[in-house]
């Protein structure tokens, strides 16, 4: 630099580069500072010597010097004075600096990340959220401080360096600080008959039709999902809105009285209904009539709330609410036509019969209800397995499974087993009644069971398992992660009700709205369930053993040992606590490739273990291990019933599945003969967006040519949930796709 | 004789979950073929004794599979050793329910009882005639054009004419 008044005074490089005058103050307040922390205290003499001192050195010096050589200075001559207790608070304090220095820089580089939509892990951290617009931006910035905070401050030290090593993950930390909780059915019965309030801005009436009802779903799903960070839905859709039917047919039937001047009696309103065959002989065209416009606005009611469900962005970061609808045990007129219309608008799909993502629609399965020719559901148990073939889902979920079966009442439609789309299920309750609505899940850990494999398998150079190390390091790491889940359940409990209003105020939740604003919610909460998960079995066999759970008998064996001490430990634990604990087969979307980073990181690419760019999830076989759809059914069966916290497993199917029926509904049904919990069958979803041909696309669409990737969309499936399409997919996420072996 | 592929389980190749044998082996030459390296007879593997027994095994230990199909190739070009391994197959699974396709049509596989006819009376179903690039339609279940048809055989034979199979029955 050019200065025109000569030699300028002593100056010093500060950190951001910039030079700076020297300033000797600067450096005996420094001192000073550190000496009023001692029990000595302060010696301004002392200060003033070293000042001097460190001065001295740095003018005669013909470089210059940074603020970190003087600082090296200053505690270069501490350390030599006879104050050393200066010198160590000078060094404690100058290292307090620099990591909150780095912590700024850590998200500096953070926020960089973000606005560049760069940093892909960020990004597109989850499959559903558009990370590069104006709003998933803004969400990502609250969302990684908030997780920096809830680390820095919050998790107990334990957890912390657990989850630094790479054996735990704590999901949604970024919710762990404000101590919002997961998921929950919501009880619409409830809400639909009791009118709802929208916090301060005014409340809703009971519907009266089936239109409102269903708009009144939608608008219920997007307020409730503001009040907690995972999934949402409806445990018994079917028997929920059935009475708004029946209030659309006595509209209608009114009507109907009137234009064709049926007027000659009035019946009472307990006799209006669709069942009642004396209607059509007393008034053949009013019936017919209201009868033909309560299914068309049956029909259009499910239309409009599928795409209410799939473009109210109105979760955080632009998100639409995870929606989930299970159905399909309602026998009544009025329960069929609500299953019925969900189906046909999901097969009729979006605009331009795009498959929708939301609701994850899933199917109750139960004999003598819906799996039999003759048996009432059945003809919508085949539209289901169609709508299946063609969407992606329902998903099935198996109330006549022995661990679901034993809550099952007939009389009580919440005792058939729900699931949330992504797995979560809450059906047992140690504090009495078995009911699902009104409750969920409030958090989850999740824990690499690979790491603990390569930890103490034969993977690891050693010729035999350490199998005591194993258990023994899997105590610790259970302890922890339930530790956290308690340690978590501490702040989600000790918030005022106030703070999730919707979910109180309206009694989303359980009783929630018997709660004052300010109330904590802690006694009711605990009617949810914590719960720990795992995330790649199939790796830590293989890195134990040399082999996974569908290479040998024994290590199959062995796998089911290790997930049954893992409920076992649940279990005991609930009783300790008095907490619903609960042992969950992980969904684990960014988990996957997360994991498998840090242990690459730690133990490079083990063959079979760490070289592919995911773990496995939960307990499944491998996707990239070639078995036959029956024997992975039958491997991966036993592990249902261990994970009551939910579960899923898959079938690939690699062609087009809507013109295989008997094919789809036959692997539907073999893995409810075989005790699996939930279940779906992947298969391709491609649509090309050129000509709207549907069906399966290779490099380029069939009817029309079209090649590029941008014009043709490939609706796939994780975690359970659907997403709009694999290009939205992050890397892990993308490979696992990949890797798929079909299963036919 | 060589097969040229072996599916455990497949659902493109006719209703149900199948398995699906490809015979080596095709003079019709249809124009557009999409596996034309199944024409050559000695293209593949040898099908040899022990894998006609672990096919036979693979069917039997199954519990999903609806059936068996007959694939190419056409293995009607080698109808006389097929249908030893037919017969070999129906010993051990007397009820197994086969798809066979072809670029025959049913018609000309009636016309006289030899090999081809034998071969044909085994079969459940047949999907007969040449693949058409002019009538290709990528909508039809289990056939590549308009003009091959999915036809029962046992109605066709009693019949005399080809009969369509009722797919939703």
């Amino acid at each position: 630099m050019n200065n025109r008044q000569g030699m300028a005074d002593t100056q010093v490089t500060k950190r951001d580069g910039i030079l700076s005058e020297y300033n000797p103050n600067k450096i005996t307040e420094a001192i000073v500072k550190a000496m009023r922390m001692t029990e000595v205290g302060i010696d301004k003499e002392l200060a003033e010597k070293i000042t001097l001192k460190v001065t001295q050195q740095v003018e005669k010096s013909k470089n210059t010097y940074s603020v970190e050589q003087i600082q090296d200075l200053i505690e270069k001559d501490l350390m030599m004075s006879s104050r050393k207790d200066v010198a160590k608070e000078y060094i404690t304090y100058r290292q307090k600096r620099t990591e909150e220095r780095l912590k700024q820089s850590e998200l500096f580089k953070i926020g960089e990340g973000i606005i560049s939509g760069d940093n892909e892990e960020v990004t597109k951290e989850n499959a559903n959220l558009n990370g590069e617009s104006y709003s998933g931006k803004m969400n990502r910035f609250g969302s990684e401080y908030s997780k920096m905070y809830a680390r820095n401050v919050m998790l107990p030290k334990r957890l912390v360096k657990a989850i630094d090593e790479g054996y735990i993950h704590v999901h949604d930390l970024d919710h762990y600080a404000v101590g919002t909780h997961n998921c929950i059915f919501i009880p619409f019965d409830k809400l639909l008959a009791d009118g709802f309030q929208v916090s301060d801005k005014g409340s809703v009436r009971t519907p009266n039709s089936i239109m409102t009802a269903m708009a009144q779903v939608a608008i219920i799903f997007q307020c409730q999902q503001n009040s907690q960070y995972g999934g949402c839905g409806a445990s018994k859709f079917d028997w929920d809105l059935a009475p708004y039917v029946t209030k659309s047919f006595v509209k209608h039937f009114k009507k109907g009285q009137m234009y064709f001047g049926e007027t000659f009696v009035t019946v009472d309103i307990e006799e209006l209904n669709v069942d009642n065959t004396d209607l059509l002989k007393v008034f053949p065209k009013s019936y017919t009539y209201a009868l033909e416009e309560t299914r068309l606005e049956t029909k259009q009611a499910a239309e409009s709330m599928i795409h209410n469900l799939n473009t109210m962005a109105s979760r955080a970061g632009g998100q639409v609410p995870f929606t989930s609808i299970t159905f399909g045990l309602c026998t009544s007129t009025e329960g069929r036509m609500i299953s019925e219309a969900i189906l046909n608008a999901s097969m009729n799909g979006l605009g331009h019969s795009e498959t929708a993502i939301f609701p994850q629609l899933i199917f109750q399965c139960k004999q003598g209800v819906n799996q039999n020719l003759g048996e009432p559901n059945y003809d919508i148990f085949i539209k289901a397995i169609e709508c299946s073939s063609k969407r992606l889902f329902p998903n099935f979920v198996n109330v006549d499974a022995d661990f679901n079966l034993q809550y099952y009442d007939p009389t009580k439609p919440d005792t058939s087993i729900a699931t949330m789309g992504c797995r979560t299920r809450v059906i047992s309750n140690r504090f009495g009644e078995v009911y699902q609505s009104g409750r969920g899940n409030i958090s989850f850990n999740s824990i690499n069971l690979t790491k603990l494999g390569i930890e103490n398998g034969v993977v690891n150079g050693r010729t035999e398992v350490d199998v005591n190390g194993f258990w023994s390091k899997l105590d610790e790491i259970l302890d922890i992660t339930l530790d956290g889940l308690l340690h978590r359940f501490d702040i989600q409990g000790n918030q005022p009700a106030k703070a999730s209003d919707f979910m109180m105020q309206n009694g989303s939740w359980i009783d929630g709205e018997k709660l004052h604003p300010n109330q904590k919610i802690k006694d009711l909460l605990r009617m949810g369930s914590v719960s720990i998960g795992f995330v790649g079995l199939a790796e830590c066999l293989k890195a134990l053993f040399g082999k996974h759970h569908g290479e040998d008998q024994n290590v199959w064996y062995f796998g089911q040992e290790l997930i049954g001490y893992i409920r076992d430990y649940c279990d005991k634990k609930s009783d300790e606590y008095d907490m619903n604990v609960t042992c969950f087969a992980s969904p684990a979307e960014s988990l996957a490739g997360k994991f498998v980073r840090m242990l690459q990181k730690q133990y490079g690419k083990i063959e079979g273990v760490t070289d592919r760019e995911y773990l496995t999830n939960s307990f499944h076989i491998p996707v990239y291990y070639e078995i036959a759809a029956h024997k992975k059914i039958d491997l991966e069966a036993p592990f249902h019933k261990l994970t009551n916290a939910g579960h899923i497993s898959y079938v690939e199917l690699d062609g087009n599945a809507r013109n295989n029926l008997e094919a789809f509904k036959n692997i539907v049904q073999y893995a409810l003969s075989k005790n699996i919990g939930y279940f779906s069958i992947n298969h391709p979803v491609d649509k090309c967006m050129s000509c709207y041909y549907d069906g399966v696309i290779n490099k380029e669409c069939p009817a029309c040519g079209e090649n590029s990737e941008e014009k043709i969309s490939k609706i796939r499936r994780v975690t359970g949930y659907l997403t709009g399409n694999v290009n939205n997919f992050n890397s892990a996420k993308r490979a696992e796709e990949r890797d798929r072996v079909r299963h036919t | 004789m060589n097969i040229s592929g072996y599916i455990k389980e497949s659902i493109v190749d006719g209703q149900g979950l199948r398995a699906v044998v490809f015979f080596s082996g095709c003079y019709h030459n249809c124009f557009g073929c999409h596996s034309p390296q199944t024409h050559d007879k000695n293209y593949g593997e040898e099908f040899t004794e022990s894998k006609q027994q672990e096919i036979i095994e693979d069917i039997k230990s199954n519990p999903l599979l609806s059936g068996l199909t007959l694939s190419g190739g056409d293995c009607f070009f080698s109808a006389k050793e097929v249908i030893k391994f037919v017969i070999k197959l129906k010993n051990e699974i007397p009820d197994i329910n086969i798809w066979v396709y072809t670029g025959f049509t049913i018609e000309q596989l009636m016309g006289k009882k030899d090999n081809k006819y034998k071969l044909l009376e085994m079969c459940d179903v047949l999907v007969d005639g040449k693949f058409e690039i002019g009538l290709r339609d990528t909508t039809i279940k289990f056939a590549g054009s308009r003009n091959q048809r999915i036809l029962d055989v046992k109605e066709s034979l009693e019949c005399g004419k080809a009969i369509l199979l009722s797919l939703d029955k």
